[in-house]
């Protein structure tokens, strides 16, 4: 299963920067569209600012609509990229050097992209500055006790603590970069490099410092979508205020986030023709763990409507009832169908091992973990406790076209970076492969 | 510095031997240990424990104390912010649940010992590893080090011990030995 790994450290530079500033038409062509979807997207934010946020198809009931749904869609997205570059990392987990890079690149953007959300969803974006906690003349303070004060540190820290441990992994084969080209790109690179030489006092403080890093990002990863998770929880909203949130949300975030890892990844395979570096080895692997995440999703969706049921909640078990059989009804079974049926095939290795079988089960999932949210957002704020309060809520083409821009914004950074950065960490390859030695045998 | 003094400084005696194979880089570092010959650099393409095990004999880098003090210095600064805040308004008590509560302060003071302790790890990385590193010496500066080859480099080697290093060198495997600094580095697959 290992694949066909790379005999010499050379041919691991030569392969990974061979497909570096070189874009092909078919790249220039998805890079265009990614542009395109991306200003497509600017302009409806504009319109937003311009008109105010009546653009959008909020209302006095379901006040967070998909601007929230989609913020919780990106920042799980990111989770799958951390788990494999740190918790992997510390497990000594072999497969995750093929895939780390492109993963944690993965993470930050999606990051990025959560990130804009909360600005859109405030309407007046040019007040963000009020999410912190600054001196301010009247000394009033932010209210720490909010589940949404806890979800500004989480996300504020994961996407620095995120964007710091990628940049430090990056800087050796920025390097590496370097060394293999001439005249502004060397130059460029040395910079970004920070002049590294891979001298051992720098490997060694680099070593020790990642592991740090690595040890971090662990329990920031799983400590980041309960937060997300408690924005909900601590509401005492039926279909919201219940502890199974954290678990279940980290698993989702896991279960989307390796869904993406595999939708980007196979096509950058085979494309750049890294098949060497990135292959069913690791589509097996991030398979496994969309089934294994996609059970415990089922498992916390059947515990949830029977928690429902047996808790006698007259409100609680209304709004589930509503969720399976109410307007809404469409969106939920779709999540049934995408999060709960469509992996199960993925038990059989054959289908597994079916490279667009798994990339469409894994565009499934992204749409199910999509409206996994869309349900969890709006269903319980549309049909709250006061039936003279339950609102229709249908998103406005608005709010459709950001999210088609965040999507634009996502995939712009994405390529971009593929075509600029080394998207396989060629550090870490090298260090599976057989070190160059005169007397013999060495591992 | 003037033209004169320049010249009377002695130039620096540059040893470097390039390898191609590990285990001859560390029979090299094992020879000059033994000789007790120091003051060189080792450059790799990748990380190596035996080349961290030979040259430091297993002692912990001290990023570690900028981890534990950021970490500490972050769950302080958690708790105190939001408790000394909260304390300016002691008035607004909703509910009659404390001023300054642990449960919910436990989030932020979790938060600020990540980031604290991943922004000072950051912090010691740079200031242990000496980057950013433009101005290291040129002989250090050879793009054969991040492809597939190893080097031991003195840049200012003991002159009495010159013969002594290059024959070390030289017998352990070294495929090149240099000397000064004029050497023109190839780029490869530039």
């Amino acid at each position: 299963m290992l694949g066909n790994r790379p005999a010499t450290y050379a041919e691991t530079n030569r392969d990974i920067l061979r497909v570096l500033f070189k874009p092909s038409p078919l790249f220039i062509l998805a890079w265009l569209v990614s542009v395109g979807c991306l200003v497509f997207g600017a302009y409806h934010w504009y319109r937003q600012i311009f008109w105010g946020l009546g653009t959008d198809g909020m209302n006095q009931a379901s006040f967070w609509g998909t601007f929230i749904v989609t913020f919780v869609f990106w920042v799980g997205i990111g989770h799958a990229g951390t788990l494999i570059s740190a918790i992997l990392f510390l497990v000594r987990s072999k497969w995750r050097t093929g895939v780390y890079r492109a993963s944690e690149a993965m993470t930050v953007f999606a990051v990025m992209t959560a990130l804009l959300f909360p600005m859109l969803h405030l309407g007046r974006v040019w007040q963000v500055y009020w999410f912190f906690p600054y001196p301010n003349q009247r000394q009033l303070w932010v209210n720490f006790k909010s589940p949404l004060m806890w979800d500004v540190f989480a996300i504020s820290t994961y996407f620095t603590v995120s964007a710091v441990f990628f940049f430090i992994g990056l800087i050796p084969d920025l390097a590496i970069v370097r060394d293999h080209n001439t005249g502004l790109i060397a130059k460029v690179y040395n910079v970004l490099a920070l002049g590294w030489r891979g001298t051992n006092r720098q490997w060694r403080h680099f070593m020790a410092a990642y592991g740090f890093f690595a040890a971090f990002a662990t329990p920031l990863v799983l400590s980041v979508h309960s937060v997300v998770s408690w924005d909900f929880a601590m509401a005492t909203t039926a279909g919201w205020h219940s502890t199974l949130f954290p678990p279940y949300f980290v698993a989702g975030a896991i279960f989307s986030g390796c869904a993406m890892v595999i939708t980007l990844l196979m096509p950058m395979s085979y494309f750049f023709g890294w098949k060497k570096y990135v292959n069913m080895w690791h589509y097996d692997a991030l398979a496994k763990m969309c089934l294994l995440t996609s059970a415990i999703l089922t498992y916390s969706y059947a515990t949830e409507y029977f928690i429902g049921w047996y808790s006698q909640n007259p409100y609680e078990w209304e709004i589930f009832q509503w969720r399976a059989t109410g307007e809404l009804a469409w969106a939920f079974w779709l999540m049934i169908f995408c999060n709960c049926i469509a992996p199960l095939p993925l038990y059989f290795k054959k289908l597994r091992h079916n490279h667009i079988f798994l990339f469409i089960v894994t565009i499934l999932i992204n749409v199910g973990m999509w409206f996994e949210r869309f349900n969890i957002v709006v269903s319980s704020t549309a049909h709250s406790f006061d039936p003279s309060m339950w609102r229709a809520y249908n998103p406005s083409f608005n709010e459709y076209a950001i999210l088609i821009g965040s999507a634009g914004w996502f995939f712009f950074l994405f390529l971009s970076f593929s075509k600029t950065f080394p998207s396989v960490a060629m550090m870490e390859i090298k260090e599976m492969v057989a070190p160059p030695v005169r007397g013999g045998h060495h591992e | 510095m003037s033209s004169h003094a320049a010249a009377a400084v002695a130039p620096a005696n540059r040893i470097k031997g390039t390898y191609a194979h590990l285990d001859c880089l560390l029979a090299g570092i094992e020879r000059l240990r033994a000789a007790g010959i120091q003051g060189f650099q080792v450059v790799s393409p990748l990380p190596r424990h035996e080349i961290e095990e030979a040259l430091y004999g297993g002692a912990p880098s001290p990023v570690r104390w900028w981890t534990l003090t950021g970490a500490i210095t972050g769950f302080t600064f958690g708790f105190l912010l939001p408790s000394l805040t909260h304390s300016q308004w002691p008035m607004i008590n909703p509910g009659g649940k404390p001023v300054v509560s642990l449960p919910t302060f436990a989030i932020i003071m979790f938060e600020c010992t990540i980031l604290f302790g991943c922004l000072a790890t950051l912090a010691g990385f740079i200031v242990h590893a000496g980057l950013p590193s433009f101005m290291l010496d040129k002989s250090l500066q050879d793009p054969r080090y991040s492809d597939d080859q190893f080097g031991i480099v003195f840049l200012n080697a003991n002159v009495t011990q010159t013969d002594a290093i290059t024959s070390i060198l030289a017998t352990s495997g070294a495929v090149e030995i240099t000397t000064g600094d004029d050497t023109v580095y190839e780029v490869p697959n530039a």
